[in-house]
């Protein structure tokens, strides 16, 4: 497996986290110690501004019909991946402003729309797609809507990003230049 | 802890037959029995807010509906709301392109608005302003029936009030037919309806008879409002539709639509306490500050009554015997003796009637109209079906008190035998022997009986008209589950 991992200047990597795979990670964006970030089915970005904190896994899956070259994950800016989340996907969809919760499993062949919050401890495992401003919660998977997107979280970002260095061992930014075009062109084949 | 996450494996008889877990049982320390609370009175001694601990007499709390003014509930979820601020800038529409307004402009305001950290449900969802004020001052939403409520139970009051003054004087008829001697009230003659009376003024119920007199009563139409059009046909988005208990946790308003939700004003909690019908004494009573957990009085049986714990049994047999081992624990501050009997074998009790003195029975006919049978607890004998008969060692066993102390010093002592296993400070292991009946099928539940016959020592202070015993022989049933027959 190739290891190809970019981190744009501004992000906050740990070093004690595994990265497989093609991996782009935006900057502004936090991960915390202990993530684990597998791109076995194809390429994984991370927008700017996510906070990825401890133990959660996010995995693109290998896929039978996995089409060449493969599509990749993109993950939009201002999400929240709180302790122990798990997002499985091999050509899922996560727009942005979305917030797994402590505990949620995403599965295979679900698309998050922009705004959304996975309840703690919430499993999706079935095939769906979450239109914005999704919210599930509770032991019963209860949905509503809610009216606008999650507030940002840049204050806490903020915090970590001066915070992190006093006490965990960092990646360093591999990626000088900033590639405003290559972001574009990925986020514009939104459904 | 076991007694929180496990089955009741262990339970005691009440002295009302009832069966209960240690844990939940009481004991009246001036009855010596086992109380539970099917069978004590329960009272309401205070209300306050589980969230901003702030109490209330019980007048204000009835005022208050029982809610609580500042403190509200998720209207979608239940869960306590929190209250959160933000920088809003005053007179400036939210600039659309991104959530956040925090730009460093001049003087920001903050803004407050409530949200829920379950569902992340937020005032700003169904429209409600932001407040500039962190506590209060939320829109109340008034009940459309409102007039109708009060009319309604101003009706119901004048009701009660009619048939209160008309069962006084039914009673005062009664008494004044059957006496033959003046009547405090006969003489003096003050009662204000006989002085209105007399007076001839028209009678003080004219207030509450204009109420019954003006009430409507409600008259059921046939002609209803006609169903939308679309009503078959259009799809359901069940989103924006509540589920039925949020529509009846705001009863007044019952909203259909996820819009029209309203944060509920969080329900009062209030601070219990048990007193026992037959000596009229408490059994708890909780400290008066609602952040406080602690009780004032609090007779549990777990601090009075010896407790048994299974500590291993063998699996139950038809017609065989097998092992069970138990550990008996003392959890007051004196020496007990403890034997453990057969439970037919408990001496009936002795009918404490007799040596009342003549003041007692005196105030006991005195006080006849408070000791109606609504206050007395029914006692019932308890049932339960023991497959098996435990094998009762003779012979008293003696368990010291207990001693915070004594986990600190380790000298067990070794007086094992063939029925004790061990023995440290206050706790007492015993090997027995369990019969089971040979008719028991298989797959039956499995369980045993045996009676506790235990010396207590009350440390109530003697008053001074009983005669004062210190020492008492008690008696105590416990129901053992051993699981199920296996053949």
């Amino acid at each position: 497996m190739s290891y190809n991992i970019k981190i744009q200047p501004g992000g906050t990597v740990c070093e004690d986290c595994t990265l497989e795979g093609d991996i782009t990670i935006g900057g502004g964006t936090v991960i915390h110690p202990r993530v684990t970030i597998i791109a076995e089915g194809g390429p994984i970005i991370i927008a700017e501004y996510c906070i990825i904190e401890e133990y959660s896994t996010i995995i693109h899956k290998k896929s039978d019909k996995q089409e060449n070259p493969p599509k990749p994950l993109f993950i939009g800016a201002h999400n929240v991946f709180e302790v122990g989340c798990k997002l499985e996907s091999p050509c899922g969809h996560v727009g942005e402003s979305n917030v797994f919760e402590c505990k949620s499993f995403v599965g295979v062949d679900v698309k998050i729309g922009s705004g959304c919050v996975i309840g703690a401890a919430c499993q999706l495992t079935a095939p769906q797609t979450l239109v914005d401003n999704t919210v599930i919660w509770g032991s019963e998977h209860h949905i509503r809507e809610a009216l606008e997107k999650q507030p940002s979280q840049l204050l806490q970002l903020d915090f970590l990003s001066k915070v992190m260095p006093n006490y965990h061992r960092l990646r360093k930014p591999n990626v000088h230049k900033r590639q405003p075009s290559r972001q574009s062109q990925e986020s514009s084949p939104k459904p | 802890m076991a007694y929180l996450t496990q089955l009741d494996y262990v339970k005691y008889i009440c002295s009302c037959g009832q069966l209960k877990p240690i844990t939940s049982l009481y004991f009246c320390r001036h009855c010596l029995k086992i109380r539970c609370g099917f069978c004590i009175c329960h009272e309401v001694d205070s209300h306050y807010c589980a969230n901003c601990l702030e109490n209330m007499p019980s007048s204000e709390a009835r005022l208050k509906k029982n809610r609580c003014s500042s403190c509200f509930d998720c209207p979608s979820c239940f869960h306590t709301l929190s209250t959160r601020a933000t920088l809003a800038q005053p007179r400036q529409p939210v600039d659309p392109a991104g959530g956040d307004t925090k730009v460093e402009n001049k003087q920001p305001k903050k803004m407050y608005y409530l949200s829920c950290f379950n569902c992340r449900w937020t005032s700003r969802d169904v429209g409600i302003p932001d407040q500039p004020v962190a506590s209060g001052g939320w829109p109340e939403r008034a009940n459309p029936f409102a007039t109708r409520i009060n009319q309604l139970l101003d009706y119901y009051k004048a009701i009660a009030l009619q048939e209160k003054q008309e069962k006084l004087e039914r009673e005062r008829k009664k008494f004044s037919i059957r006496g033959k001697y003046i009547t405090l009230t006969d003489k003096t003659g003050l009662t204000g309806a006989m002085a209105r009376n007399i007076a001839g003024l028209p009678s003080n119920e004219a207030g509450s008879s204009s109420a019954i007199a003006n009430f409507v009563a409600s008259q059921a139409s046939e002609e209803v409002e006609q169903l939308p059009d679309d009503i078959y046909t259009k799809e359901v988005n069940l989103k924006q539709i509540t589920s039925m208990p949020q529509r009846l946790a705001s009863p007044e308003w019952q909203p259909a639509s996820v819009a029209r939700l309203h944060p509920v004003a969080k329900l009062l909690s209030v601070k219990r306490s048990q007193r026992c019908r037959a000596c009229d004494h408490n059994l708890t009573k909780p400290e008066y500050n609602p952040g406080s957990i602690k009780f004032k009085i609090e007779l549990l049986a777990y601090y009075h009554v010896p407790e048994v714990k299974i500590i291993s049994h063998e699996p139950v047999k038809p017609g065989e015997k097998t092992a069970l081992l138990v550990k008996l624990t003392n959890p007051t501050g004196h020496e007990m003796q403890l034997r453990l009997l057969q439970p037919e074998d408990i001496p009936p009790v002795e009918d404490r009637e007799e040596p009342r003195s003549i003041e007692k029975s005196l105030e006991r006919s005195l006080n006849l109209e408070k000791d109606a049978s609504a206050c007395r607890a029914i006692e019932r004998p308890p049932s339960y079906a023991a497959s098996s008969v435990v094998a009762t060692p003779v012979g008293a066993l003696t368990l010291a008190q207990r001693d915070d102390a004594a986990e600190y010093d380790d000298d067990t002592q070794h007086d094992a035998d063939h029925i004790i296993l061990w023995r440290k400070s206050n706790k007492l292991a015993l090997r027995l022997e369990v019969t089971t009946d040979a008719s028991a099928a298989d797959g039956a539940p499995a369980s045993t009986a045996f009676a506790i016959e235990y010396s207590y020592r009350n440390t109530v202070p003697p008053s001074s008209t009983a005669a004062h015993h210190r020492d008492h022989t008690l008696y105590t049933t416990v129901l053992l589950d051993l699981g199920k027959v296996h053949a």
